[in-house]
């Protein structure tokens, strides 16, 4: 979520700089993904809000009060200072036909004047990322995005009789604000009046009752709505939206009012000639007040640090809980908005981020268990180390396949079945790697694979083994039949140990490879009798240039009529350039030259 | 200086995939602690995968793991595929949810599957390790695939706390990454864990996010047959590809399953 540092300053006035504060969000709240600097000195922070603090704090209020309590300092409540409008007399009617509606303020504002919104709120939508529409559209927006309650405006001359909240007939179509004709189900919640549907509910408006430059009078909706009903429907229709994110996070339906006052008292400062009438509050059943009761020392054995009363009461102080203390037992009243806070773990989690997970040490436990050896594990590092002893080297290919028996129902990628085999992945890699023999300095590719193959039956793991000529596959039972049983026997760490026969892995570096193709190249040489391989690699070596990655390897050497010949391999390729024979052959032909300067023969 | 003719090996060994050296590692590291080694099934019921774990349904969390469903074959045909592993068998539709099966997300549910049969027969304390494949459905690019490694474990006991985590997990990563790594907390969000954390490595003087952790949740430790009251006890999960290519340097994810034998450099 963006959020404005100049925005939560109107209610942390003494919030610390920018960074001091990404910081302490990061340890204590939220991971801030971004901190961008804006040319109006504004600074806009990306925080991602964990999916348990999505019913508060998607709000710039919400963040404040959080960072408030946090650092322990001051917020500056600002609803003493919205200006209450006089209300009229209503005739508004609504009327709730569907469970997945918790709640259903709806308010009529006449004789508006839709026109562009005061500069200080474009500003503020801007710095968020939010494109300014006009005067009404925008108060909407800001109060969301300063309260965390979506908001919908509609033109109230536009609507046939009063707003009914009810689900919506299969079949039933709607075009939505962005000119979008949507087919709806019955699961879908809707926002519909006498006639038409004008509004999918919690997600997006309809085209029928836009607010546009012609509005004089407008409905507003502070509505709640069931998150799963919310999150399924938009999911279908495929729509992502401020207000969506919100509904399906599930928000507590006490914030309704607050955003109606402020929404009203914005709109009564943008538009002073307009006309408020009565709220019209649809609430079948009020959200439960909740009571959480946790223990000092209960928090403290889950934590592993000893924690005291006087810091908890600290913590509650400054979230403003209210509490009872009583036998050694915290009952505090939950914040309706605080639906996070449910068991006492959840108060674990609390103190324990707002002290600071710093606060724990490292303790490695000391647990009466006796850990039994687990014979598949053994099974499959008996079947690698042998595989490896063999020479065979060991690859891991991909599980997804174009045919295949058990099929995903959807994928990212073309390739919608998983493996029956683990031998068509292994054909693939000994081809890739016949290709790059004199880059891997062997002259045959012997490769296996330990792994699951999926089949009607279910799924089996497997060892396939092989070369270019002959692959050999069969399941890892079969496989290590014929391990001697005393192999399986061994407890668990020296098992382990034979597998890891050393520890010296941790200091070798990796090396990537160029992605450019390579040329290889081979000198044989006649030397007279006597004379070494190293002092021919010595000649070639030196004037092998830059481009050689592998070599010069001696692989052949023999004596014939009193000479002697070594055979040297060479393979040149670079990181950044397909080479050219050309190039290639003048560094061979340099080679060449210094070999007959030393009176020996190039075969 | 060089290898005489080896176009001629008497059998010289073969080289061994980055990751299995890695897997061995981590095994050992928590060996070292007394963990014990658990396998798993990789096609996984949801009920293992999702609401074992305190996963509600149509539930944002759901999105943070995309996931691979299978597509069963049609019922005329005889029986649906086999899902889980030997012994341990499948719990479809455990209190009327789940029914479907998906390439496991995480390594979890192996863990959790260890838990809940340690529990069964009063194997109680119980610590186990597990390292395995996971699949995710999303596009790939340099540090996402389709496939790859997560290492996961848990402990549950009577008084196991985040402390025991911290230190755990601090043995792991000195282990693995060298012993002048420190590691640090930060808060997350998981629906199995209650606290959640995410865990930080510092490594050559960068943080970097590692793993995700925390307390089971009571929930979960309820659902596994166990009592919350009585028992608690930590998990963590995350990537063994990504500590491969932080220790080793490897530049791309993709690189680990390409059967390309020039990954095999680590020796």
């Amino acid at each position: 979520m963006k959020v404005s540092y100049n925005w939560l300053k109107w209610y942390i006035p003494n919030a610390p700089s920018p960074k001091k504060l990404a910081d302490v969000l990061t340890c204590h709240l939220a991971e801030v993904e971004s901190v961008e600097k804006r040319p109006d000195s504004d600074v806009v922070f990306d925080i991602k809000i964990l999916p348990n603090r999505a019913h508060d704090l998607l709000s710039h209020q919400g963040m404040a009060r959080e960072i408030a309590s946090l650092l322990d300092i001051k917020y500056v409540d600002p609803t003493p200072k919205y200006k209450i409008p006089k209300s009229h007399p209503t005739k508004l009617e609504i009327k709730i036909d569907t469970e997945k509606c918790r709640r259903y303020m709806g308010r009529i504002v006449k004789n508006v004047k839709v026109g562009p919104a005061p500069e200080w709120v474009v500003k503020h939508l801007e710095s968020i990322g939010q494109r300014s529409i006009n005067n009404i559209v925008d108060a909407a927006n800001l109060a969301m995005f300063n309260c965390g309650q979506p908001i919908h405006a509609f033109d109230l001359n536009k609507v046939k009789g009063g707003i009914r909240v009810r689900d919506a007939e299969d079949n039933e179509r709607i075009t939505t604000l962005d000119t979008k004709e949507l087919k709806l189900k019955s699961s879908n919640m809707v926002i519909a009046d006498s006639k038409n549907i004008l509004a999918i509910a919690g997600i997006k408006g309809g085209k029928i009752a836009e607010v546009d430059s012609n509005t004089k009078n407008i409905i507003l909706e502070c509505a709640n709505f069931e998150p799963v009903s919310v999150r399924k429907t938009a999911q279908t229709l495929n729509i992502f939206t401020d207000a969506r994110k919100r509904f399906e996070n599930d928000l507590s339906p006490e914030l309704a009012p607050y955003a109606m006052r402020e929404l009203s008292a914005l709109i009564a400062e943008m538009c002073s000639e307009a006309i408020f009438e009565d709220i019209v509050d649809t609430y079948p059943e009020k959200q439960k007040e909740r009571k959480l009761s946790f223990s000092t020392a209960r928090i403290s054995s889950i934590l592993g640090i000893k924690i005291s009363d006087r810091e908890i009461k600290n913590i509650l102080k400054r979230y403003v809980f209210e509490y009872v203390y009583e036998k050694e037992i915290f009952t505090i009243s939950v914040s309706p908005m605080r639906l996070d806070l449910v068991l006492e773990e959840d108060m674990a989690e609390e103190i324990a981020r707002i002290l600071g997970y710093d606060r724990i040490k490292g303790n490695i436990p000391k647990i009466n268990f006796e850990p039994k050896a687990n014979e598949t594990y053994t099974k499959i590092s008996w079947a690698r180390n042998k595989l490896l002893s063999e020479g065979y080297s060991e690859v891991m290919t991909y599980a997804f396949a174009d045919k295949g028996e058990v099929e995903v129902q959807n994928s990212a990628s073309d390739k919608k079945f998983l493996r029956t085999n683990l031998s068509d992945g292994l054909k693939e890699s000994i081809k890739l790697n016949h290709a790059n023999l004199p880059l891997l300095g062997i002259d045959k590719v012997k490769v296996f694979e330990i792994g699951t193959v999926f089949t009607k039956k279910g799924e089996e793991i497997r060892v396939a083994c092989g070369d270019k000529k002959n692959i050999t596959e069969m399941t890892l039972n079969e496989f290590s039949k014929s391990a001697s049983a005393d192999a399986f026997a061994q407890p668990l760490g020296s098992s382990l140990r034979s597998a890891t026969p050393s520890q010296k892995h941790t200091s070798s570096a990796f090396h990537m490879w160029s992605l450019f193709p390579f040329i290889a190249r081979d000198i044989a040489v006649w030397v007279p009798e006597g004379v070494k391989s190293s002092q021919v690699y010595k000649v070639i070596k030196e004037n092998t240039g830059k481009l050689v990655i592998k070599g010069p390897d001696l692989f052949d050497e023999f004596s014939k009529d009193g000479k002697k010949s070594y055979a040297f391999r060479l393979v040149f390729q670079s990181y950044n350039r397909t080479l050219t024979d050309t190039e290639v052959n003048e560094i061979m032909n340099k080679i060449t030259e210094k070999i007959k300067e030393k009176g020996w023969q190039v075969r | 200086m060089k290898q005489k003719n080896n176009r001629n090996p008497s059998v010289a060994s073969g080289k061994e995939h980055p990751l299995s050296i890695l897997a061995n590692q981590a095994y050992q590291a928590f060996a070292d602690m007394g963990f014990e080694i658990a396998t798993g099934p990789e096609l996984e019921s949801d009920w293992y995968n999702f609401y074992v774990l305190n996963f509600p349904k149509d539930h944002p969390a759901l999105d943070m793991q995309d996931t691979f469903w299978i597509k069963e074959p049609p019922r005329l045909s005889g029986t649906p595929p086999k899902i889980g592993g030997e012994g341990n068998p499948p719990r479809l539709d455990k209190e009327g949810v789940g029914g479907g099966s998906v390439l496991r997300t995480h390594t979890t549910t192996v863990t959790t599957r260890a838990i809940e049969k340690a529990g069964k027969e009063g194997r109680l304390p119980a610590a186990f390790i597990s390292v395995g494949k996971v699949f995710r459905n999303e596009a790939t690019d340099i540090t996402h695939e389709m496939q790859f490694f997560q290492i996961d474990g848990a402990i549950v006991g009577e008084n196991i706390s985040l402390a025991d985590l911290k230190g755990v997990l601090t043995h792991f990563y000195k282990k693995m990454l060298g012993s002048d790594v420190e590691i640090e907390f930060r808060p997350s969000f998981f629906p199995f864990t209650e606290p959640s954390i995410e865990v930080f490595a510092k490594f050559k003087g960068k943080w970097l996010e590692m793993m995700g952790a925390g307390m089971l949740h009571p929930n979960v430790i309820r659902n596994i047959g166990l009592d919350p009251k009585k028992v608690q006890g930590f998990a963590f999960g995350g990537g063994l590809d990504r500590i491969a290519m932080i220790k080793w340097g490897i530049p791309d994810v993709r690189l680990f399953y390409q059967g390309d034998l020039r990954l095999n450099q680590i020796q």
